[in-house]
């Protein structure tokens, strides 16, 4: 048994790992200008209230009101799941790869849940922390630049056109982990977004704006304050 | 347990705090034998309500609207209808949670339902105008220019949740004031009520059917 549990083990990983999509008229990498790929990320400090739909493997759907105030250019992340009812059952906050989370109710608790809803925020609204390695045409015709990430994997941002951007993040060995799908509307690009979970326990996020607001000089002022305290 | 009751015990709190509050505006009594008495003349209620969540994230409260109803010994329906849509009904013994997904209200089976049974039973005794009786609040009542009734959590797993619940009414109007429910010092709930109705009729239709 001793000998085989590795070997169990190895085909489980080979047979995880799949290849990336391929690109085709891929043009330089790196040095090419960003403006060409799709960027539904945020530009600026923003503060975004929306209602989500949950949808989980083996469960009926349950609704929560997300809150989320995002810095681009500090990376700096709040969030707060509140329910319909208005209770605070999760509020968090990274600041410079420092999670703080202020208040966890179950089933909100887990050691990994804070971590998890941060990359799935910073995946959404935050340009990859990367460099774009690959840039041109899908197969199916979408226009595609692919981000190596800092830490390991792979995030794609694809233009569907006329409907949808959407993002996929693959892990280092090609295995679709996320996928992100904003619906192109005359409204804000963040108005309706879908993100669909590839873990041991799949999940789907089916969002819809309640509220977007540039936030001025307020996340500095609250990271000031923190600081003197 | 504890995880259902902090998911779904809030609209329970809520329904309690509202007959809570009918109950000592309907008396405008500062005794809780006279609340007791006047509570058994109450049949139906039905209201709307805006509620508004204040914390730090929020530059402005987040604002939802909504219509509750009950109706007596032990019916309710606790409605939002905005930002986001979901019922609670209560109705002879049973309790459902229901949300809206796909233009469709659907029934939340998470195992909520449960927990809002042993909440309901708890405010039972808010019904029947035992509120000051009710071992999971200790309740202090102050008299000046309003009313002001404080409930404060005794028990540790609601206690994680809310710090305190102020309902604040006036001596000489029918109408409540208002409900803060205070979770931190950050955090709170106020709750407005208005054109509340009491002891006018209310279809069965809305305890059955969530649409």
């Amino acid at each position: 048994m001793k000998r085989i549990f590795p070997l169990i083990l190895i085909t489980i990983f080979l047979t995880s790992c799949q290849s990336l999509p391929v690109i085709n008229a891929s043009a330089p990498p790196a040095d090419e200008k960003i403006s060409a790929c799709p960027f539904p990320f945020l530009k600026e400090r923003y503060r975004l209230i929306h209602a989500i739909e949950i949808r989980m493997a083996g469960n009926s759907p349950g609704a929560i009101i997300g809150v989320t105030l995002a810095d681009p250019a500090t990376r700096l992340i709040s969030c707060a799941i509140l329910t319909a009812e208005g209770i605070v059952l999760f509020e968090a906050e990274e600041d410079a790869g420092l999670l703080k989370v202020n208040r966890a109710l179950p089933p909100f608790d887990s050691a990994d849940f804070a971590q998890n809803m941060i990359a799935d925020i910073k995946l959404i609204f935050l340009a990859p922390a990367g460099k774009i390695v690959e840039k041109g045409i899908l197969p199916g015709g979408a226009a595609v630049c692919r981000w190596r990430e800092e830490d390991s994997g792979w995030i794609d941002v694809l233009s569907n056109q006329p409907k949808y951007i959407e993002i996929k993040r693959y892990s280092s060995c090609g295995s679709l982990k996320r996928h992100v799908k904003f619906e192109k509307t005359d409204k804000n690009i963040y108005q309706k977004i879908e993100l669909r979970a590839n873990e041991l326990y799949n999940y789907s996020l089916l969002m819809t704006l309640i509220e977007a607001q540039p936030v001025k000089e307020e996340l500095l002022i609250n990271k000031a304050q923190g600081k003197k305290k | 347990m504890r995880t259902r009751y902090s998911l779904f015990g809030f609209p329970g709190i809520i329904f309690g705090l509202f007959l809570v509050i009918i109950f000592l505006t309907s008396a405008a009594a500062d005794n809780f034998d006279q609340l007791r008495k006047d509570a058994a003349k109450i049949k139906t209620i039905q209201a709307r309500f805006v509620q508004k969540k204040s914390m730090k994230i929020l530059s402005n409260p987040l604002v939802s609207e909504g219509l509750f109803y009950y109706a007596a010994p032990d019916s309710f329906r606790w409605e939002y209808l905005k930002p986001l849509r979901s019922v609670v009904i209560a109705h002879k013994g049973d309790t459902k949670r229901y949300i809206a997904s796909g233009g469709k209200m659907i029934e939340d089976k998470t195992g909520g339902v449960q927990a809002m049974k042993i909440v309901l039973n708890e405010i039972a005794g808010w019904m029947s105008g035992k509120f000051d009786q009710n071992p999971s609040f200790a309740t202090t009542l102050k008299e000046g220019a309003y009313t002001e009734i404080t409930l404060t959590p005794v028990e540790k797993n609601m206690a994680g949740m809310i710090e305190k619940i102020k309902i604040t009414l006036s001596k000489k109007e029918t109408a409540v004031k208002s409900v803060k429910i205070i979770e931190s010092a950050n955090a709170f709930t106020r709750i407005d009520f208005s054109d509340v109705q009491i002891n006018k009729v209310i279809s069965d239709k809305t305890f059955q059917d969530a649409e």
